[in-house]
């Protein structure tokens, strides 16, 4: 019935994953606003084939949708919104880490071990669930955190939502195959407006005082 | 009924752009007819067929829930009193808004129109929901509308400080019913209604009273219970005032149908009383907040203010019925009280939503004709507007407590099944009960006092104020809906045995017992009766048709006589004010006329008051006097100023410590989640 095997399934999404934490290593690694975006797009990219490749084995409609507004949004859309807000911002276009790359670097590295080693650990879940997907989600939704954390520009801290969204979205979709479509769309809708708050007010800080989210530090009291 | 409610809103949206004023008009329609098909729906369901549930399934849009409607009795009778009122608001508002606030541009008018059918549907669906979920969601969604509506009117700070209050507070009631309905649908694993009466059978005492006590927070923040009242006196009035009326005279009854779907549907035991705690206490909150309500409202001199205090006033009386009706329910010698006490509650439920709606539809009159809300800025209105102020009288008889109007009716109703409570708890129980018959007395008094003042000073006397002189009569939308409300309060006073029929089906639903006619007019439709003896000899009893046609009968004899005995024809002279002009400032004023009682109750009020002299060199040439007066809340100051206190101390200590940098916070939230994951992932 389904055109594909479940072990052929099981090969791809491993491979996917692996595609997925190599582009995480990219985002991680960018010294250049640009190439983290890149990189973001990329990997939304996989996610939504992915979906698709989900959505043919198990013949559930709603992964198709969800690939569909995955690909639209995430991979088309929001990487455009930042390139064209890099643009109009025009100046500082290296991301300003907190800490070296370098060791931002050997942290994302302990933090994908960790992943493993903890879903190693989940035993008789992980049989329910496909291959090395779990392991994956969950160091791509704490990489993307750490991404937030090490950065202090808030356009590089957005790809690192962004970053996150997208393991969030893998776990959900190798462990449950699909959540249901309106919590799906809920998530998506919170990424949108997330992107649009934090977008407008980088554009109005930065045009009304001439200073970055980072520098809002000076305003406590 | 919601494809009315629903056309309005869309209406007004897709309007918005294009005529507000045909968005404002077409949108009140709406709500009209939706307001029309709930009063026909309920009506059908309360005299067609008493005791049947209609249920009705709604489309799946969560995969996690069923979601149904379903009504029965206490349902349907909500329903009928959200409907009254939304009837007369909708016939209302168009030109009260046009004529109130003439310069607001059409999104505005667009978003009144959007808001106010939402905050009608929802406050609909509200009470025919079958399951948590769409209770929930509907509460949400009457909150921010009603929201929507309190900031729509005025754009000055002090709406939108009144309408912040009263989104903290409603949100703050949200969170305590959401703990309350969760912790059930937790046990029962479903959300609808039939569920959650199942899992709750299988609680033990301290968690029955405490879900109770967390239902109780957040309905009485709704509805307004002192010491949890002070959003409203702010937020009603900020209102436009057709919704000022649907706010107080339908938002807080919707809270205590929440209170007794809850406490009496789902949360009771099986068999036995309540426990003993439950309607104690909603017995003397009530009383607080009849007592306390009443005496803040007579110290306000803004027309709509004063109206919105007597709301926590009438929602305390109402509450007084339910407690009683909790103290009372299942006890082996309470009998049929407890249907007299709910029937009380239920019959102040709709008698307050017909005569509030209009008072404070009334009160917009004025206010759209004059633009004052302050009443020592009025007066003399009577000549002016005669059927604003024919109708403001009739509502202030009626919240008077006075016959033969319908207020009367229900706080006769609570009176006796607090004095036929009294006789059946010996000791410190009986006096408490006794107690609280005492403070409902001496609140209609006070609330008798309060609507001399108010009547008084705005429509009698002369015009204090050039607006007040030059104010024209309502345009007759308005004065219509008035009369619809009007005439439910002489209808309701006059022949209430016939409005028992509409009572049966709830009370018969909450209670399992008779319905309410079995017990009240047990004696025929004209004549109210409590059966409350225990020998099985009736008690009290009353006509209230017998007594309006007394009252008619003696006016009209006092009339004949006062002609029969006029012989000299009537010399017309102005006023003998000691060879002085008069002029409006000898005419009593409002905060004159409250003077005695604030001396009275002077410990409750804490008043200030402050003369400012300027004399013209001498001490003996005044030429000026300055007066202010201001009275305090006693439950602002003592509970709401020091928890504010206690806030923005906790807030200087945490601002010490934080380092305002966004990474930072980040970073720390994922250090703890990692922590927290090799702590605990592992061990599993």
């Amino acid at each position: 019935m389904s055109p594909l095997s479940p072990d052929a399934v099981h090969t791809v999404i491993d491979d996917l994953g692996a595609l997925l934490l190599f582009t995480m290593i990219l985002i991680v690694a960018a010294g250049q606003i640009y190439r983290a975006i890149y990189s973001v797009a990329a990997q939304s990219l996989l996610i939504s084939i992915a979906a698709a490749v989900l959505a043919t084995s198990t013949g559930n409609p709603d992964l198709w949708v969800i690939a569909g507004i995955t690909l639209a949004v995430k991979a088309i859309l929001l990487p455009w919104v930042l390139h064209r807000v890099v643009q109009r911002m025009n100046v500082r276009r290296e991301v300003e880490p907190v800490i070296p790359i370098a060791a931002t670097l050997a942290l994302a590295v302990a933090i994908v071990v960790v992943s493993f080693q903890l879903s190693a650990s989940l035993g008789p879940v992980r049989q329910a669930i496909t291959g090395n997907a779990l392991p994956v989600g969950i160091a791509l939704t704490l990489t993307g955190v750490l991404v937030m954390a090490t950065r202090k520009t808030a356009l590089t801290q957005m790809v690192g939502l962004f970053a996150s969204e997208n393991g969030i979205f893998f776990t959900a979709m190798a462990v449950t195959q699909g959540m249901p479509l309106i919590i799906e769309i809920g998530v998506i809708l919170d990424v949108i407006l997330a992107a649009l708050v934090m977008t407008i007010m980088v554009l109005r800080v930065r045009s009304t005082v001439d200073a970055d989210i980072a520098d809002l530090d000076r305003l406590r009291g | 009924m919601a494809a009315c409610y629903g056309a309005g809103a869309l209406l007004s949206l897709l309007l918005a752009r294009w005529s507000g004023r045909l968005a404002l008009g077409l949108s009140h329609l709406a709500a009209a007819a939706g307001a029309a098909a709930g009063l026909a729906l309920s009506l059908g369901l309360l005299l067609g067929e008493p005791g049947r549930t209609l249920i009705q399934p709604l489309p799946n849009i969560f995969p996690f829930a069923k979601l149904s409607l379903s009504i029965d009795g206490l349902s349907a009778y909500f329903l009928l009193v959200v409907s009254v009122v939304a009837v007369a608001a909708a016939i209302y508002g168009p030109a009260y808004l046009r004529a109130h606030s003439p310069d607001a541009g059409s999104p505005r008018q667009a978003a009144q129109g959007f808001a106010l059918n939402v905050f009608l549907g929802c406050m609909a669906f509200l009470c025919c929901a079958g399951d948590a979920l769409t209770f929930l969601f509907c509460w949400e969604g009457m909150t921010l509308a009603s929201y929507v509506l309190v900031v729509s009117d005025d754009r000055d700070g002090e709406n939108a400080r009144a309408g912040l209050l009263y989104m903290v507070m409603a949100h703050g009631g949200t969170a305590l019913l959401l703990v309350a309905f969760l912790a059930l649908t937790e046990r029962a694993g479903a959300f609808d209604f039939a569920a959650l009466r199942a899992a709750a059978t299988g609680l033990n005492g301290p968690t029955r009273t405490a879900l109770f006590f967390l239902a109780l927070g957040g309905f009485a923040t709704k509805a307004g219970v002192v010491p949890l009242h002070v959003w409203l006196p702010r937020a009603h009035p900020a209102a436009p005032s057709h919704v000022s009326a649907l706010m107080s005279g339908v938002m807080l009854k919707v809270a205590i149908y929440g209170l007794l779907r809850f406490t009496f549907d789902l949360l009771a035991p099986v068999a036995g009383p309540l426990p003993f705690s439950w309607g104690w206490t909603v017995l003397f909150v009530g009383t607080t907040s009849a007592v306390l309500g009443v005496l803040y409202a007579l110290q306000q001199h803004d027309l709509k203010r004063l109206l919105a205090f007597h709301s926590v006033e009438n929602i305390g009386i109402i509450l007084i019925g339910v407690g009683l009706a909790m103290i009372l329910w299942r006890q082996s010698t309470g009998g049929a009280l407890a249907t007299v006490a709910l029937t009380a509650a239920l019959l102040h439920t709709v008698n307050h939503a017909a005569f509030k709606g209009l008072l404070f539809l009334g009160a917009g009159s004025v206010l759209s004709r004059t633009h004052l809300r302050n009443i020592e800025e009025l007066g003399g209105l009577a000549r002016r507007m005669p059927w604003t102020a024919g109708l403001f009288l009739l509502g202030a008889i009626a919240i008077s407590a006075l016959p033969p109007l319908n207020g009367f009716v229900s706080e006769w109703l609570t009176f006796q099944a607090l004095l036929g409570g009294a006789t059946r708890f010996h000791g410190p129980a009986g006096l408490v009960i006794v107690f609280s018959a005492a403070m409902l007395a001496l609140t209609g008094g006070l609330a008798a006092a309060c609507f001399a003042k108010a009547f008084g000073v705005t429509f009698l006397g002369r015009p204090r104020t050039s607006q007040a002189e030059h104010a024209t009569e309502a345009p007759p939308s308005m004065i219509a809906g008035m009369l619809w409300l009007g005439a439910l309060c002489v209808a309701l006073g006059v022949a209430p045995g016939y409005a028992m029929r509409l009572l049966d089906a709830p009370t018969a639903a909450l209670l399992h017992g008779p319905g309410a006619s079995a017990v009240v007019t047990a004696r025929g439709p004209l004549v109210l009766s409590t059966a409350l003896t225990p020998s099985g000899a009736n008690g009290t009893a009353i006509s209230m048709t017998m007594v309006a046609a007394l009252l008619i009968a003696l006016s009209a004899m006092a009339l004949v006589l006062r002609r029969g005995v006029r012989r000299a024809p009537p010399r017309v002279a102005p006023t003998w004010t000691c060879g002085m002009t008069p002029t409006a400032r000898f005419d009593y004023t409002a905060t004159a006329f409250a003077k005695p009682l604030r001396l009275v109750f002077a410990a409750l009020y804490h008043p200030r008051r402050e003369v400012t002299r300027e004399t013209a060199g001498t001490p003996y040439v005044v030429r000026r006097i300055h007066y202010a007066g201001e009275i305090v809340d006693l439950a602002e100051t003592h509970i709401y100023h020091r928890v504010e206190r206690e806030i923005s101390a906790l807030s200087q200590l945490i601002r010490a410590r934080s380092t305002g940098r966004i990474y930072g916070y980040i970073g720390f939230v994922l250090a703890a989640l990692f922590v927290a994951l090799l702590l605990l992932g592992v061990a599993y």
